[in-house]
């Protein structure tokens, strides 16, 4: 949606600023995760225009910062090339995951060149006009569900790089299934210096059941 | 008028129960007609309401109904429910009659009458009675009560006048026939054609205005065959050829019952106003001869006989914007049209099915035979306009000095004048010209002469209200021909009488007889009117006046037949009471514009000021009338207008069904367009196209077949050079045509013009100055140097770049180069000896013979001499041509990325064909090819992309194959592209572009890998596993390929999966869905697909920690 994070942005360039076109994206694209799951009303979204691509974004202030916030939080970790996965994680009224959205991200540090959103654009985009057709490749929500992002870093962050932005992010408890999940693939780009997958997990037929 | 509604059963038949609702019905004579067969008792009241209205006419109380029991026994409502019932019982006792007599044998007779059913009109001889008698007992019918829709001829030996000047309302277009037909018909025991039984008092009338359609269209096999087919009669001997034919078609058409719908479908859109079709044929000398009564029955005639007419009269009935009960009508004239072979077999579906609706269109009509005479006028009276302008400057010398006498002459309306000057009798009746004579269309008069005009009849008049204003107005066709003469002669005199002639129109000119210092121009005048009037037999009227203006005011004065002067110092007493509307360029708008002021007259207009007038109406005009007001006009005569533009618009008679309608019709405009371009030795450069588009809420135009309300769309565009080629246009006006997006059938008119004329002649030549044609002729010499070094090349020579591309922009090049042979040393003996021998020798008859012995003695020199250019391989001295053109073709590709391969292919196969030297040298297209590939250069393919070189390799001659499979160069070049060759199975199978698998899979002996391999090259996006199994899917039949190809795909599927699993799941998804589909069609398939997925399962598992979302197949 809008640059608000221009400033947050280390150098801008090669991968920097590669980091920052898919944090960018990956705030429209949960937006748009969340509008399609039904968890909230649809009033609670507005359309706009995205890449050129109608998409939808929270109304409600406060999820929309959620999400926001969250987002750019781990801008950083990004940056540093730490983020492996990054989750939405649909749970039932027992916290039990039901369905995971997995953004596996895959960037490429050592990328020096000038990256602009341009050159993502034609990719990403494709992201979000897949997002709105795979609904039924998803699994209907029950009623009192929850949901959470997730991210998988590929090691622990040190502690010293303590930022506000940052200090949103805190170690999950959250359950895990017990049997490896049956994975549906969504969409996936693999261009320099940015590969982006979008899967999704669900439990696996022979997961216990709670 | 309208047909659309009106409803018809398919037979006319006996006792069709068929009937057809319709639910409006703006035609009295036609509903009533219709009405009473109709059953429908919803529609009753309202439709005996109609046929009220209509028995005015003892005609219109036609019908029988199929309404039975209803009304027997109450008290009818009405006098049509009483004649739809007593027609029925007549009907009834007609039936009975006729099955009693056929029972009776007695003197039941051959069914001759067999689909004809007589009306019989007042007395005859023999009686009516009789001729019920012979109807009954030859299978006729006969009714007692006419009905356009029973009646198929009409007895009678006698009619009023009234009936005979309005035959059409009286027939309704049937024939007209005497007793003694029915008669004579008993006696040959056949039916005869009616033509020679036709009524005299019809066939002695002689001033109807034709219905030529039948004339223009001549009677083609397709009437022929009918005529045999139909009835195997005889022709009757009489009347004009086509006419006859077309006639005695109709009379073979009514012969038979199965035709008669047919008929009557004829009739009733030959009741619709007559109109000016694609048809019709303003061929005059037939018109003469021609018999009235013919001229009716033509009506019908013609619309079966062309398609043309029929379709240009049907038009209306499937008009898009007509009832849905239309669809019925629609059906019932495809029915009809498809069941008989009557009609040409393309139905057309609009207007245009007539192949030169445009080109007719233009042949008759007025305005532009208007248009058009002043080219004509430019190349007869050329060469005086010339001198005349020399003569200008001079002119302009002493104008000012001396006082200028204009003499405005103006024949009196002359398009009627020259149709009459021959017939004495009609100078003091009313007469008009028009199209059309049907006294209740929708044709406009295009003149009037002076008598007609008395009665308020004028131009632009529906001839409907004109014969309401005058009813015995004669109306008569054009005679174009006459019209070319008569002006041809008029301004044959003006030129003889003075040098200075402005031609206004063709009835119309500007003299400006200032320097024949005349006397008397009054005199003068007199002298050309009477000149005129002995050689053209019409009158013309003549204005003298100081001014353009003013001469033409005073010619208004003196029309008609007559001469008016206007002396200088009398111009403002004639201006002080002229009308506004009377001077030169005020028309409508601006006399609406004037009147609001209070301006009604030139003496209103001069008491503004000048300023104020160019305030309100601008400066020019503003200026315009302020001096026009004061009769000052400094326009001088003799300014031959050059045409602007140059077009052809067609505003009448458009119809369209869908877009490929108007495509044609476009088509045809745009060669209308070029011709007349040629014809004036223009080109344009601008192109402009206009449509009128039906506004959303206009109905049915009230002229048949108008453009009525319309939207007028216009769209030009500038070309860098100015044309007048068919095929630019039509690109042009296609894409014109596309901005508009409009639906076919909205569209009421069309029209193209070409404007920014430029000659043709002037044209040329820049054009052969600028061509690329001629910059490509003059460059091969340096070019061939470069490649050769060798100065001019042997043009039988097809592999130096120059010369091929050369031969590309046409034979000039090669014709150039063929008119001189190059100097023997010239020749590349390489080139020679490898061309084929019957190549060979025809060079060197070319040659005197002189070639072999220059080749054996060359060929020794060769050894030392380094002839060949550095690409070339030293240890191949033969290297054919080929390969140059081969580097060429791949150059010109790759720097213009084109990796189409059919545009490789078009440039290799191709070029024989757009060279015609190549061609007439090599008679083999497969000798372009290298024979091998051992005699490409390998760094050449080496550069190709890699899709060309694909296609380089595959449009090798088949039969030449197993040659390049096993070759060496060809090996390395796999080799330089992939390393060491080792076919399967290799742990990079993915590596390299094309990866290394589509070598393997090409040279693999397995069919459906072969074909893989091939496939590969063609899917998008190239290097995607999954194009190539989606082109698979479309692949059929797959066959199976043994083992070792599972092994192979399996082996390739697995290093896919290995290479894409990081990065790309989708794809890996993707595969294995199609996979999976794949193995419903092949076993082999099912193999490999159980034969990956473990593997595949385990790469997920590892990469993502899940298993993907796809099962084993049993």
């Amino acid at each position: 949606m809008e640059r608000k994070d221009n400033n947050q942005a280390k150098a801008p360039q090669g991968a920097g600023e590669a980091a920052r076109i898919l944090t960018e994206f990956l705030e429209v694209a949960i937006s748009c995760i969340i509008f399609l799951k039904g968890v909230y009303p649809h009033g609670a979204f507005e359309r706009r225009r995205y890449m050129n691509v109608v998409v939808h974004r929270a109304r409600h202030p406060q999820l929309r910062d959620y999400i926001h916030s969250s987002v750019n939080g781990l801008l950083p970790f990004i940056q540093k090339g730490l983020v492996e996965r990054v989750v939405v994680i649909f749970f039932d009224n027992e916290d039990f995951p039901i369905e995971r959205f997995v953004f596996k991200v895959n960037l490429n540090l050592s990328y020096g060149s000038k990256v602009e959103q341009s050159d993502l654009e034609f990719s990403l985009r494709s992201f979000l006009i897949k997002l709105p057709v795979s609904e039924s490749l998803t699994k209907l929500l029950p009623r009192g569900c929850r949901w959470e992002i997730t991210a998988y870093f590929r090691a622990l962050p040190e502690a010293s790089t303590s930022k506000d932005s940052e200090l949103i992010w805190i170690p999950t408890d959250t359950k895990q299934w017990q049997q490896p999940p049956l994975i549906t693939p969504i969409k996936s780009m693999n261009s320099e210096p940015l590969g982006v997958q979008l899967y999704l997990e669900h439990p696996s037929l022979s997961e216990p059941k709670p | 008028m309208s047909l659309n509604s009106s409803s018809r059963s398919a037979t006319s038949n006996s006792n069709s129960k068929r009937s057809v609702t319709s639910n409006s019905n703006s035609n009295p004579s036609t509903s009533g007609n219709n009405s009473c067969r109709n059953n429908d008792k919803r529609n009753r009241k309202r439709k005996t309401d109609q046929n009220q209205k209509t028995l005015g006419m003892a005609w219109g109380a036609n019908s029988r109904s199929s309404s039975r029991s209803a009304f027997r026994n109450s008290p009818f409502p009405d006098f049509g429910s009483y004649m739809v019932m007593k027609n029925q019982k007549l009907h009834q006792q007609f039936d009975a009659d006729a099955s009693s007599s056929s029972v009776s044998g007695a003197c039941s007779g051959k069914p001759i009458f067999d689909g004809v059913s007589i009306f019989v009109d007042g007395y005859t001889v023999p009686s009516s009675q009789e001729l019920k008698g012979y109807m009954l007992k030859y299978g006729g019918r006969f009714e007692n009560y006419f009905s356009r829709h029973h009646v198929t001829h009409i007895i009678c030996s006698n009619l009023p006048d009234s009936k005979i000047k309005n035959l059409r309302s009286f027939s309704g277009g049937l024939p007209v026939v005497k007793p003694t037909w029915v008669l004579e018909s008993v006696a040959a025991n056949k039916l005869l054609s009616w033509i020679p039984y036709q009524l005299d008092q019809l066939a002695s009338e002689t001033k109807k205005q034709p219905k030529l359609s039948a004339f223009g269209f001549k009677s083609g096999p397709v009437l022929d065959d009918l005529e045999e087919s139909i009835s195997g009669q005889a022709v009757p001997q009489s009347g004009i050829a086509t006419l006859r034919t077309s006639c005695s078609l109709e009379a073979n058409i009514f012969g038979k019952a199965e035709c008669t719908e047919e008929v009557e479908e004829c009739h009733s859109v030959s009741d619709d106003p007559f109109h000016p079709n694609a048809a019709e044929s303003a061929d005059q000398a037939p018109t003469y001869c021609m018999e009235n009564h013919c001229e009716v029955e033509l009506d019908a005639a013609v619309v079966v006989q062309s398609d043309a007419g029929y379709h240009s009269h049907i038009s209306p009935c499937q008009d898009p914007k007509s009832d849905h009960n239309d669809c019925l009508e629609d059906h019932i004239i495809e029915e009809s049209s498809s069941s008989k072979t009557i009609r040409p077999s393309t139905t057309g579906h609009s207007t245009l099915s007539d192949a030169n609706f445009v080109e007719n269109y233009f042949k008759f009509s007025r305005l532009h035979f208007i248009g058009t005479w002043r080219n004509r006028y430019r190349k007869r009276f050329l060469s005086s306009a010339n001198g005349f302008k020399d003569m200008n400057p001079s002119r302009n010398a002493f104008a000012t000095s001396q006082k200028t006498t204009i003499i405005h002459v103006d024949m009196d309306c002359f398009f009627v004048s020259v149709v009459i000057r021959k017939h004495s009798d009609l100078k003091d009746k009313p007469v008009a010209v028009c199209h059309s004579d049907n006294s209740r269309g929708t044709a406009e008069i295009s003149s009037a002469n002076y008598p007609a005009r008395n009665h308020g009849v004028k131009a632009g008049m529906f001839i409907r209200d004109a014969k309401a204003l005058c009813p015995q107005l004669v109306i008569l066709p054009y005679n174009f021909d006459a019209y070319e003469e008569v002006a041809d002669q008029f301004y044959d005199i003006l030129h003889k009488h003075c040098n200075k002639v402005q031609a206004v129109s063709c009835d119309e000119a500007f003299i400006d007889v200032t320097d024949l210092r005349v006397e008397d121009p009054e005199l003068f005048a007199r002298a050309i009117r009477t000149e005129i009037h002995e050689t053209t037999g019409c009158t013309a009227s003549a204005g003298i006046a100081g001014s353009m203006l003013m001469a033409r005011v005073a010619t208004r004065i003196a029309k008609p037949d007559g001469l008016c002067y206007i002396p200088s110092e009398k111009v403002d007493d004639y201006l002080h009471e002229l009308p506004v509307k009377a001077l030169p360029g005020i028309g409508h708008v601006l006399e609406e514009k004037l009147k609001k002021k209070q301006i009604n007259t030139c003496g209103q207009l001069r008491l503004i000021s000048k300023e104020s007038l160019q305030k309100d109406f601008g400066v020019k005009t503003g200026d315009m009338l302020w001096n026009f007001s004061r009769g000052i006009d400094n326009r001088l005569v003799g300014v031959f207008q050059e045409s602007k533009s140059i077009g052809a618009d067609v505003n009448w008679g458009v119809r369209f069904n869908d877009l490929n309608d108007m495509k044609d019709f476009l088509l045809k405009l745009c060669k209308e367009v070029s011709l007349r371009l040629q014809g004036c030795g223009l080109k344009g450069r601008t192109i402009t196209l206009k449509i009128k588009k039906r506004r959303s809420d206009a109905g049915e135009p009230v002229k048949y077949m108008g453009c009525g309300d319309c939207e007028n769309l216009s769209r030009s565009v500038t070309l860098p050079m100015a044309t007048d080629d068919v095929d630019v246009f039509q690109r042009i006006t296609a894409q014109l045509f596309g901005y508009f997006h409009i639906d076919a059938r909205d569209i009421r008119g069309a029209g193209l013009q070409a404007s920014k004329l430029e000659s043709a002649d002037r044209n040329m030549r820049g054009h052969e100055k600028y061509s690329i044609r001629s910059w490509l002729v003059s460059s091969p010499a340096r070019k061939s140097s470069m490649a050769k070094g060798k100065g001019d090349q042997l043009y039988s020579d097809i592999g130096p770049p120059v010369q091929a591309r050369g031969s590309f922009s046409g034979g000039e090049a090669y014709v150039a180069h063929r008119a001189t042979l190059p100097a023997l040393h010239d020749l590349d003996v390489g080139v020679i000896e490898s061309l084929p021998p019957e190549v060979l020798s025809e060079i060197n008859d070319l040659y005197a013979g002189e070639l072999i012995s220059f080749i054996s003695k060359k060929k020794e020199k060769n050894a030392g001499n380094n002839v060949m250019d550095e690409e070339q391989s030293l240890s191949n001295p033969l290297v054919p041509p080929n390969k140059d053109f081969v580097h060429n073709v791949a150059e010109k590709i790759k720097s213009s990325e084109k990796e189409d391969e059919q545009y490789i292919n078009k440039m290799i196969q191709g070029l024989p064909e757009t060279s015609g030297s190549v061609t007439a040298l090599l008679p083999e297209t497969d000798s372009l090819m290298p024979s091998s590939l051992s005699q490409v250069d390998s760094s050449v393919l080496q550069q190709l992309p890699e899709e060309l070189l694909a296609d380089v390799l595959e449009s090798l001659p088949a039969h030449r194959r197993p040659d390049f499979m096993s070759n060496d160069v060809y090996l390395d070049h796999i080799r330089d592209q992939t390393g060491a060759i080792d076919f399967l199975p290799s742990n990079n199978l993915w590596v390299g572009n094309p990866p290394r698998w589509v070598d393997n899979f090409r040279l693999s002996s397995c069919q459906l890998l072969n074909r893989i391999a091939v496939l590969y090259n063609k899917s998008s996006p190239r290097g995607q596993f999954s194009s190539v199994l989606q082109l698979i899917m479309s692949e059929y039949p797959l066959d199976d390929g043994g083992d070792d190809a599972v092994n192979c795909l399996c082996e390739l599927m697995k290093q896919y999966i290995k290479l894409k699993i990081e990065t790309d799941v989708e794809e890996i998804y993707t595969c294995s869905c199609l996979l999976r589909r794949l193995t419903s069609r092949s076993e082999l398939f099912l193999q490999v697909y159980n034969c990956i997925i473990p593997h595949l399962q385990a790469a997920v598992g590892e990469t993502y920690g899940g298993d993907l979302n796809i099962c084993f197949i049993e």
